[in-house]
Formats: structure tokens, sequence, C-alpha cells
């Protein structure tokens, strides 16, 4: 392998990882020595890895890309066993995912001085020790070359997202938020480390690194030999197909477990409860977009099997629509933003599915941009509200508060999807994607994919109405309440992210403009060309996934034009955001409409009744058959050992007896038992 | 004229039965230890007149050891029948039966 002549500046990408990792030493145990009580540390690291990153994007715009093995965790012997190792692949994916993490991140520590130091919080230095850790374990799953390595790093951003939103642990309900979260997403993740088991067990002696990502040797690219029957792999007497089918749906359970994906979404709406920047940071960069770049990441996998395929599209369109419909009566700002994640979230999951790799990750990017940019934007609303977070009782801190406002109607019209903000783009490319593909592909996947268009089309109606429901009630019309009268002030450390991504929210979606190259015949899909740029060695280009797509899955694109489905789109989501306006927008005092819903609002309030339905779950099926089963293990299991040595009790009690303690006993017994020997060898020695 | 092996293992015999009959009907300690004595002495008795059989004087020699021996055991026997009567005012072994089960 080429592993040893790297780029020098590839030998600095450990450190994009490692800078966080040291920032939450220094602010754990040093932290309280500092005057910002280890936001210094924060900041100068993940300003680091930002530097780093960008260096690695421009390093892979000029072509050199990275894939080799950093440290050895257990050597392989050779053809016997497999090694494990750390590694790291620097490829226009993970390039562009470190960048964006890394941007959010250091905007995050900026913006969380305002928020936790100017606004008195305790606990400082772990807050920022808690935030390093968060964004080192998420860089380094971004690098990561291997499943396994990005196995541990996805866990470990799971701990670090359980102990912020259980930041304030002394308050009773951030402490189970967390609980829930971590158990919710570690239940998906069993199915993850049986996945990544699997793989290293299917692709073994096929190639002596099972677990790789990217290139000759990484498991797609032999799971794809051997479904061309050019390789052998060990799949336990399944067709091949139907055995990648069941890994990728393995490793999607902890996709759907991280990503917050139905049915595993309601850890989600909880985790509200950890401080917002918090928030921001898991919804945006983090937590969340671990699970949908894992998938991205071994979309080469996923391409071989249109099951799977399938399943993606169905749940994200599902989620997306399923989640639209609850953000439309939440009457807290964070919670409607919490809806939009898991249906932002869904439309990824689509894009993934319906063959819109690109549209995926892009849709991934603008959303990271503009989601941090909202909840970065609620934060500042929490803070000028004295953290009343009841958009019932904001209203009117448009004038107030002039910064949040633009920029937070920034990232709401790209939240909606209306053109030309960021999200208009990426959403209605990933819907383009699904619908040319459902309509193209002959197999019945095509109508899987049709489904779940259908439902993430609607999902945009849904979307507009929520956003600017939002919008409406927290900073339009007359103030409802003496704190929204008199906002609390929020300073630069607030403005200054909040005005960095109102920027680029409404920016970023000129990076892929699918629509405008049609029409125009331009060249400006330059996240499609950024991704295609992937060497041809480590096969995880477009045009290789493309072409897996199409031999493995049958999928196809019709050729229609992307100008319709993008007008319809746009259509509703104006729609969505006209409804919004004309029951929220013109009256000074607007009514509580969602109330008419009667019943459904009661349905939608209390989230179709899931979480109930999971406690019943717990309580009514699982308590019981752990019951049944602790019967049966003290009945049954415990009765036979019980009885073993109940009647070893009983004899022994019996044969003790013989112990008189009179040594004449004791002496005509062994004699007699001599004689009785004696007589036994001489019978059987045949002495007489 | 030498007597021949078998009246010595008839006379060895006798003792050893002896002591058996002494160790299971009598109840004092100290005539226990006299059985037990003669029924060692009757295996010296055996070695003595094997080793006159074979002509070879090991078994003779190991008779003396087995004598030294002998006399050491009955000095921790007449000092185990000292604490036996320290402990129960009598040497009946029959009475020593407290530390069954």
């Amino acid at each position: 392998m080429a592993a040893e002549e790297i780029p020098l500046v590839f030998e600095f990408a450990p450190a994009i990882a490692v800078l966080p990792a040291l920032s939450l030493v220094v602010a754990l145990f040093f932290g309280e020595y500092f005057p910002k009580k280890g936001a210094e540390a924060g900041i100068l690291a993940t300003a680091g890895s930002l530097v780093l990153s960008l260096i690695m994007l421009a390093t892979v715009a000029g072509g050199q890309t990275v894939n080799h093995e950093l440290y050895t965790l257990v050597l392989g012997v050779s053809e016997e066993t497999f090694g494990l190792h750390l590694g790291i692949l620097i490829d226009p994916l993970s390039a562009l995912m470190l960048t964006i993490v890394s941007l959010i991140s250091f905007l995050v520590h900026v913006f969380s001085m305002g928020y936790m130091n100017d606004e008195g919080e305790t606990g400082l230095p772990r807050y920022y020790g808690e935030l390093g850790l968060f964004t080192a374990s998420m860089l380094a799953f971004v690098m990561a070359d291997n499943i396994l390595m990005a196995f541990m790093f996805f866990e470990l951003v799971g701990l670090a997202s359980y102990l912020l939103i259980g930041f304030w642990f002394r308050d009773a309900g951030p402490p189970s938020a967390a609980k829930k979260a971590f158990l919710v997403t570690r239940f998906g993740d069993y199915f993850f480390l049986v996945g990544v088991v699997g793989i290293f067990a299917t692709f073994f002696p096929a190639t002596s690194t099972p677990g790789m990502f990217a290139g000759e040797h990484a498991f797609p690219v032999v799971a794809e030999h051997a479904l061309a029957g050019e390789a052998t792999v060990n799949t336990f007497g399944f067709e091949p197909q139907t055995w990648f089918t069941i890994l990728g749906l393995l490793v999607l359970g902890g996709v759907i477990g991280k990503s917050a994906q139905f049915p595993l979404h309601s850890w989600l709406p909880d985790a509200m409860e950890g401080p917002t920047p918090v928030s921001a940071l898991i919804h945006a960069a983090t937590m969340v977009a671990a699970g949908v770049y894992l998938v991205a990441r071994m979309y080469g996998f996923y391409a071989l099997s249109p099951t799977a395929l399938g399943v993606i599209a169905l749940t994200g369109g599902f989620t997306a629509l399923f989640a639209a419909t609850m953000g439309v009566v939440k009457q807290e700002i964070k919670q409607v933003l919490a809806y939009s994640t898991i249906s932002q979230y869904g439309y990824i999951m689509l894009g993934l599915g319906g063959g819109g790799y690109v549209a995926a990750v892009f849709h991934l990017t603008t959303h990271a941009v503009f989601k941090a940019l909202l909840f970065l934007g609620a934060g500042s609303v929490i803070i000028a509200m004295h953290h009343n977070e009841n958009m019932w009782d904001m209203g009117g801190l448009k004038e107030k508060m002039p910064v949040t406002y633009y920029s937070f109607l920034s990232g709401s019209l790209a939240l909606a999807g209306i053109i030309p903000f960021a999200g208009f783009w990426s959403k209605d490319e990933v819907l383009f994607e699904t619908l040319v593909h459902g309509l193209g592909t002959p197999t019945a996947s095509s109508t899987l994919l049709l489904i779940g268009y259908a439902f993430g089309l609607v999902a945009v109606f849904f979307t507009g109405f929520y956003t600017f429901r939002m919008v409406f009630l927290t900073f339009h019309g007359e103030p409802r309440t003496d704190t929204a009268e008199d906002p609390h002030g929020v300073r630069w450390n607030v403005k200054a992210p909040l005005a960095v991504l109102g920027v680029l929210a409404a920016t970023v979606g000129f990076i892929n403009m699918t629509p405008v190259a049609e029409l125009t015949g331009a060249h400006i899909e330059f996240l499609h060309q950024w991704l295609d740029m992937a060497p041809e060695e480590y096969l995880t280009n477009v045009h290789h996934y493309t072409e897996v797509l199409e031999t493995a899955s049958h999928y196809e694109a019709a050729h229609i034009s992307p100008l319709a489905p993008g007008a319809v789109s746009l259509a509703l989501a104006l729609g969505g955001a006209g409804l919004a306006y004309q029951l929220y927008g013109t009256a000074a005092h607007p009514e509580p409409h969602t109330e008419k819903l009667g019943s459904i609002r009661t349905l939608l309030m209390h989230n179709y009744y899931l979480d109930e339905f999971q406690v019943w779950l717990a309580t009514g099926v699982t308590y019981r058959v752990a019951r049944a089963a602790n019967t049966f293990d003290q009945g049954v299991v415990d009765g036979v050992v019980n009885g073993v040595s109940s009647v070893s009790l009983f004899s022994g009690s019996r044969v003790r007896r013989i112990q008189s303690g009179v040594v004449s006993n004791y002496a005509s017994l062994i004699t007699l038992s001599l004689v009785l020997l004696i007589a036994f060898f001489g019978i059987m020695g045949g002495w007489f | 004229m030498a007597i021949q092996v078998q009246y010595y293992l008839l006379l060895s015999a006798a003792m050893f039965c002896i002591g058996l009959f002494g160790i299971l009907t009598r109840r004092n300690a100290l005539l226990f230890l006299m059985s037990v004595e003669l029924m060692l002495n009757a295996a010296n008795v055996n070695l003595v007149a094997f080793s006159f059989q074979y002509g070879n004087i090991t078994g003779q020699v190991f008779s003396l050891f087995t004598m030294a021996l002998a006399a050491a055991e009955v000095a921790v026997g007449i000092g185990i029948i000292l604490v036996l009567y320290r402990n129960f005012k009598d040497v009946d072994v029959t009475k020593a039966a407290t530390m069954r089960w």
C-alpha cells in the first residue's frame, strides 16, 4: 500500500481532534484559574481545529488525500487474524465535515461565553471540558478510516452528549433527559455493534483490513466484488445481497438512534433540557449529524442493497413528515426547533436512501449552518427573555434585538426552504433526486422512494408553517409580557456568531445550485464536483457510487427537469409560510389558532403518545417478560440447584451418624472394611 | 535345624490378632496402646522372618528402626492419654466423644 509517502500537511491531521481533547484537560483541571473559566482553551483549540480543517480542505482541493494507519491497537498475525487500528481518512467528504464541525464548535464556544459566563452559571470548567470532549470525539469520528474506530468515537460522542444534556444535574429534568438520550441511542448502538462485528466476520479472510472505509481493501469494495462474484466472503448461508442488507440494517440501527429517526427519535426533544449552545452543537454538527455521516461514509456499502436504501428512504421521509406535524403545535421555541431537526435529518436520510448522495451531504452541510444559527438565535432570545422559552410570552422582539431577528430570519427562510436561502437548494435537491430515482428505477424499491418523496413533499408545507409560526410569535406583533417589553440585552459574543451564521445561511446554498446549473448549462455544482474529486483508488467518489447504485440496486434516474419539482416544493413552502402569516403575522396579538385543532392538537402535543407507548412497552411488556423470566429463574433454575443441594444436605445429615466419636467403633469399621477389601481382592484375584 | 518360616508367620498372625482383639474389646486407653504395640511387633516378626528366609539383612535393620519409631509413638500416645485424663478424669476411650459432628 502507498500509505507510507503521505504529504507533510497530513501529519497535522490528528491535531484537529487532539486540540479539543487538550482543551478538555486544560478547561477541566485549570479552568478555575482562567478569567473565562476555560472558555479560552476551548476557543483556541477549536479555532486551531478550524484553521487546520481549512488547510485540509485546501490540500484536498489541491488533489491530495490521505488514508493511512496511525496507531495499531491489535497487530494481526498474517493470514490468520486481522489487526485493529486507528487511522485517518481525509477525503473530500471528511474534509468538508471536519470544517463544518470545527466551525460550528468554534462559534458555539464563543456563544457560550455570552450564554453561560455572562449569565453567571457555575460549573463552567466542567462545561467547557465536556464541550471539548464532544468536539474532539466528533472530529475523530469524522476522520476515522475504519468502522471500529468510528464506532468507538460514535460512543464517545454519545457519552459527551449525555454529560452535556445533564449539565444542570441538580434540577429534576436534565438528568432524566440525559439518561433517556443515552439509553435510547445506546439501544440503537447495540445493533451497530453487532453490525461491526458482523462486518469483521464477513469480510475477514477476503481482505486483511475488513473494517476500512476507503480503498481497494475496504469492505464496501470487497462487498461489491463479492456481489459480482469476483470475491468470496462469509455470508453465513445467506445470499450475499441479503446478508449485506442485514449488515447494513444492523449498522442503520445506530444511525437511527443517533440521528433521531422514527422510532428512536423521542430522546431529542427531551435533550432540550441541556444548555442551548449544547443543543446547537448536538443538532447541527455533532451527535445527530454523526448518524447520517456514517451512512454517507459507507455509502458504497448501502448502495449495494436496494432494500436497505428503501428502508432508509422510507424511514427518512416518514420521519420528516411525522416530526414536522408535531412541530406545528409546540409552544416552546426550542421544542419547535427540536422537531424541525428530526424532520430535517429525515430529509437527509431520504436523500441518502433515494440515491442522492450529493444532495444528502449538501443538506447535511446547509442544515448544519442554519440549524446552528437557529439554535444560537433561540439562545439569544432565551437570554433576552430571562430563560422563558414559551413563545406565547414573547412577541415584538424584532425592534429590540435586530441582529438576532435578521439572522434568525435568514435561518428560518433557509429552514423553510425559500429561494435563495441555503435550505431551498439542498432540500429541493434531496426531493428531486428521490423523485427522479423513484420514477426511473424499474424495480419495486421505486414505490418506497415515491412514498418517501410524497411524505417529504407534504412535510415541506408543514416546515414552512411551523417555522414562520415560530418567527411571527417570537419577533412580530406586540410584546405579550413585561419581559418581552424590556428584554435583557446580549453582547458581541452572542451577536458575532449569529452574524457569521446568518450570512452563511443565506449563501451556503450557492455551492450546489442544481436547478440553475440545469437552466443555464453552467458548471456550478461545486459540491458535486468536490465530492467527485475523491481519488479513484478510494472508490468513494460520486460517479463510483452512481455506478454501484445502477449495477447493484438498479437505481436509474428519470430525465425530468428540476424546475417543476423545485417550483412545487417552493410553492408548498411559501404556502405554509403564508398560512403562518395569515394566522400569526397580521394581528398585533395573535390568537392561539392551533387550539382549534382540538383532539388532533392534543395528539400532537403528546407526540402521538409515542412516549406513553414506549413506557407501556417497558412496563407492560418488558417488565412482565422480565418478571416471568425472574420467576422461571427463581423457581426452575434455582429450584434445581437448591434441590440438588438439599439432597446432599439431607444425606450428609444421615451419613454423619456413623461418626460416633467412639474410637472402638472406628477401629471395628476399619477392620471390617479391610477384611471386606481383602475378601473382594481375593475373590476378584481368584485366590480361593 | 532351622525353624521353617511359616511358623514365624503363624506367630506373627497370632500376635496381630491378639492386638486387634484388644483394640476392638478394651476401653482403657493404656490397653489400647499396648495392643497397638503388639500389632506393630507382629509386623516386626514378619520382617525378621522374611529377612532370615531370603538371607538379606535389610529387613532386620528395618525392624530396629521400627522399634525406635514405636518407642517414640508410645511417648506421644502416653502424652495424649495424659491430656485425656486431665480433661475427662478417666482413660476410657468411649467417654472422649464430645467432638463428633
